[in-house]
């Protein structure tokens, strides 16, 4: 009744063709969805190399992974979107920033075997080229101002070695993985509402509460007004908790996936209990042997 | 003769004599090796396949390479055959069968890894099956196909006279890291070929037609140049459609099957190359197979292959040009060669299983699930889907791919759909996102009670689609094969 105009918020995506490695494009997938089952409305303007658009238009923002060629081409015509996106996110403007957009945010990435890449600098971050890639789940700790420790779970896959500033906060500590550099045992990096990680995986869709807190912070931004979180209704989330309890069982490290595996196919059968899966997984041989027996 | 000398010789002396008297059994031994490796692979080999343990495609070779790991140089090197690789990311194994029965038509003897186990030890354990105990081969033609990441490995033991590169996909990055850094590993090997050897590649695939531009041995492409299929832009799951050279965004004459087309870059006006085998013509056939005309310098060759899409045209184009490239393209022949072929397994491959129909598909990528759906989608009735994925060594353990699969175009057809494998919740969750209702979603992860769910309860008219990783592929096949539904695969 207070709101005649359906709620709504304005997504940017940069570079959905340059930057869009490893499945990153389900991010806006289940932003859009889970705005969608609340009857939110997400505008979706895509922004190309070569187009600059003004970047204080829209409430979310997102920049994807990519390789280190399409990065360079990226880092080149970022370098003219910088003025507008900068000025966005003073104002608060929501950025998703993953892997490579990440690095791009920040101060510089520099490869080991090439010449470095200039970032906006944005994030008091600086990276460097590592000779071995950080490759696997990883659990991360976060702390968003929610009073209590939430946990993101993803896949990491990148060379680039990041420390940050003291302009910079990390976006949490790494539980298990690598994270920004695999020796301070921090993960991603954040500014006002800049939200940068390393997490692949797609990040958003295994972690909803980390989606829902982006959707609300760009409903704050386009509205000012914390009535309008009204319209962030709880949404049934039981495969989305599954996926990420799975997650959360694959970064354990592997002698203590193994330990567990081995308890669980071990553990004395008590009666009415499931049958363990070589058994179950397993053929009844001589069903009429066993019938003729009796 | 010898002589008592101060303590210092008598030392060295004694020392000598060691190494002398051990000398001669380690020489035996180092004799022996080669044969005792060939030996204990086969009877590995027969005693996998007695006890129905797994293909036995693998153990073998591993076994033989435990014992002489100079093993396979070895078989190569002895072997007067012609030695062909194909790698890449899609269509090795459909490949490599085509190669195969052209070179047979062309009265070729062929020994290949049929079974897609084209690992290091899947490919060693071919040369242990088809060599004898001095190491020698009868076939004419020894056919491997390779893994992309195991190029690095083997090309340098086989030190083949042609190497195929049928694509590059994006084809799990984390088992790679990068495509670029994989792209510099396969330019490698061709760099490494020498200058009586063939490099066949995939001209319309804009960074394998740029592979080794300075290698010395002879280039063929192939590719296609065909009206009437493709289509103006690039598809959605599209992926390195800039331009090698300057990063500019290519423009694409036609594009035929993800970023495989004619390109053209306005960066720097790099182009595809002229092909060497094009395929001129299509004609999508009413039973599900195709007829292909193509232009090569051994004249115009007329196929008909018995399966459907456009990535089995590649498939062909590329058999083509490797036939060629070995001396073996005769267009008489051809025609009829490919004829006879099947589906490789878990390539849409039709079962009957108990009455009902089971289509079993392999996907392993955006590119060969987006194909694979296309072919499922043509064809009519409701869609019951069993979709599995499991993280291994061979499948990998990033499923993030998942998320540049169109399976929003499926949902809407479905009716019915069982996810599997260690993964069950990732495909899950992909399924919900691509618009299932999460309470129609049955989460099975074990292989077995999947498989029966999924075929309870289906009519017996309607087709139950398996869509799976190579892992969940194969535990399906052989939970099927226990059942007597279909053949164990090293009987192909």
């Amino acid at each position: 009744m207070e709101h005649d105009v359906p709620t709504s918020i304005r997504i940017c995506h940069l570079y959905p063709r340059l930057l869009s490695v490893a499945g990153d494009r389900g991010n806006l997938l289940a932003i859009t969805k889970r705005c969608d089952w609340r009857g939110i409305r997400s505008i979706i303007t895509e922004a190309d190399v070569g187009e600059v658009p003004d970047f204080t238009e829209f409430d979310l923002i997102l920049l994807h992974g990519g390789q280190d060629c399409e990065m360079r081409v990226a880092a080149r015509d970022l370098a003219m979107k910088a003025g507008s996106l900068r000025e966005a996110i003073e104002a608060g403007a929501v950025v998703l920033a993953v892997c490579a957009g990440y690095q791009l945010l920040g101060k510089y990435y520099a490869p080991a075997d090439a010449p470095p890449i200039t970032g906006i600098g944005v994030l008091d971050a600086v990276t460097e080229g590592g000779s071995t890639r950080f490759m696997g789940h990883i659990v991360v700790g976060c702390d968003l101002g929610q009073g209590e420790q939430r946990r993101l779970v993803g896949f990491e896959n990148h060379s680039g070695r990041t420390h940050l500033g003291p302009g910079a906060f990390p976006l949490g500590q790494v539980i298990a993985g690598s994270g920004n550099n695999g020796k301070d045992g921090t993960e991603g990096a954040r500014y006002r509402e800049v939200y940068a990680t390393y997490l692949h995986g797609p990040v958003l869709p295994k972690n909803p509460w980390l989606t829902d807190h982006l959707i609300s912070m760009a409903l704050l931004h386009r509205y000012q007004d914390v009535r309008r979180l009204d319209s962030l209704t709880p949404l049934e989330d039981q495969t989305e908790a599954k996926a990420h309890a799975a997650a959360l069982r694959l970064a354990r490290p592997p002698i203590a996936r193994w330990q567990a595996a081995m308890a669980a196919r071990f553990r004395p059968r008590r009666a009415g209990s499931l049958p363990t899966r070589a058994e179950s997984d397993l053929e009844p041989a001589d069903k009429g042997m066993a019938m003729t027996s009796r | 003769m010898r002589k008592v000398a101060g303590p210092g010789t008598s030392r060295e002396q004694s020392a000598a004599t060691e190494a002398r008297s051990g000398r001669a059994p380690a020489l035996l031994a180092e004799r022996l090796r080669f044969p005792l490796a060939l030996a204990a692979g086969k009877g590995s080999g027969a005693t996998g396949r007695l006890l129905n343990i797994g293909g036995g495609t693998s153990l073998p070779g591993a076994i033989a390479r435990r014992i002489d790991p100079l093993v396979l140089q070895k078989v190569a090197k002895a072997s007067k055959a012609h030695k062909a690789v194909i790698t890449g990311s899609n269509g090795k194994t459909t490949t490599c069968r085509m190669l195969a029965a052209l070179a047979r038509a062309a009265g070729t003897s062929v020994a290949q890894n049929r079974s897609g186990s084209n690992l290091l030890q899947g490919v060693t354990s071919v040369a242990v099956r088809e060599a004898d105990l001095r190491g020698r081969m009868d076939a004419g033609l020894l056919l491997l196909e390779v893994d992309e990441a195991t190029m690095a490995r083997v090309a340098p033991e086989v030190a083949p006279d042609m190497v195929l590169i049928t694509n590059v996909f994006r084809d799990q990055l984390d088992r790679f890291g990068e495509l670029y850094s994989m792209a510099r590993m396969l330019e490698a090997a061709i760099e490494a070929l020498p200058d009586r050897a063939s490099v066949v590649l995939n001209g319309d695939d804009p960074l394998v037609a740029s592979f080794a531009p300075h290698a010395q041995a002879r280039r063929l492409y192939f590719g296609l140049r065909a009206e009437g299929v493709g289509a103006e832009i690039p598809e959605h799951a599209a992926d390195s459609i800039r331009c090698v050279h300057c990063q500019h965004a290519l423009t694409y004459r036609r594009a035929y099957l993800s970023h495989l087309g004619d390109y053209e870059c306005p960066g720097c006006g790099s182009r595809r190359p002229d092909l060497d085998i094009a395929v001129t013509d299509v004609q999508a056939l009413p039973d599900g197979g195709t007829d292909i005309t193509a232009e090569t310098p051994a004249g115009t060759v007329q196929v008909r292959v018995p399966l459907p899409g456009l990535h089995n045209v590649y498939n062909a184009a590329a058999a083509l040009a490797g036939a060629f490239a070995l001396g073996g393209l005769e267009p008489e022949n051809a025609r009829s060669a490919l004829a006879g072929l099947r589906p490789a397994f878990g390539r849409l491959e039709e079962i009957t299983a108990d009455g009902r129909r089971v289509v079993l598909s392999f996907v392993k990528n955006p590119a060969s699930y987006n194909a694979t759906l296309r072919l499922i989608m043509r064809r009519p009735g409701p869609k019951h889907v069993l979709a599995a994925h499991s993280n291994t060594v061979v499948d990998g353990e990033d499923f993030a791919w998942l998320w540049d699969v169109d399976l929003e175009q499926l949902v809407p057809d479905l009716a019915s759909l069982v996810v599997s494998g260690t993964r069950a919740e990732e495909v899950a969750l992909r399924m919900k996102y691509a618009g299932a209702n999460p309470s129609d979603i049955r989460v099975m992860p074990r292989r077995q009670a999947a498989l029966n769910a999924a075929l309870a309860g289906i009519p017996s008219d309607e087709p139950l689609y398996i869509l799976a990783g190579y892992t969940p592929m194969r535990e399906f096949r052989q939970i099927m094969q226990r059942r007597g539904w279909v053949q164990p695969f090293w009987e192909e």
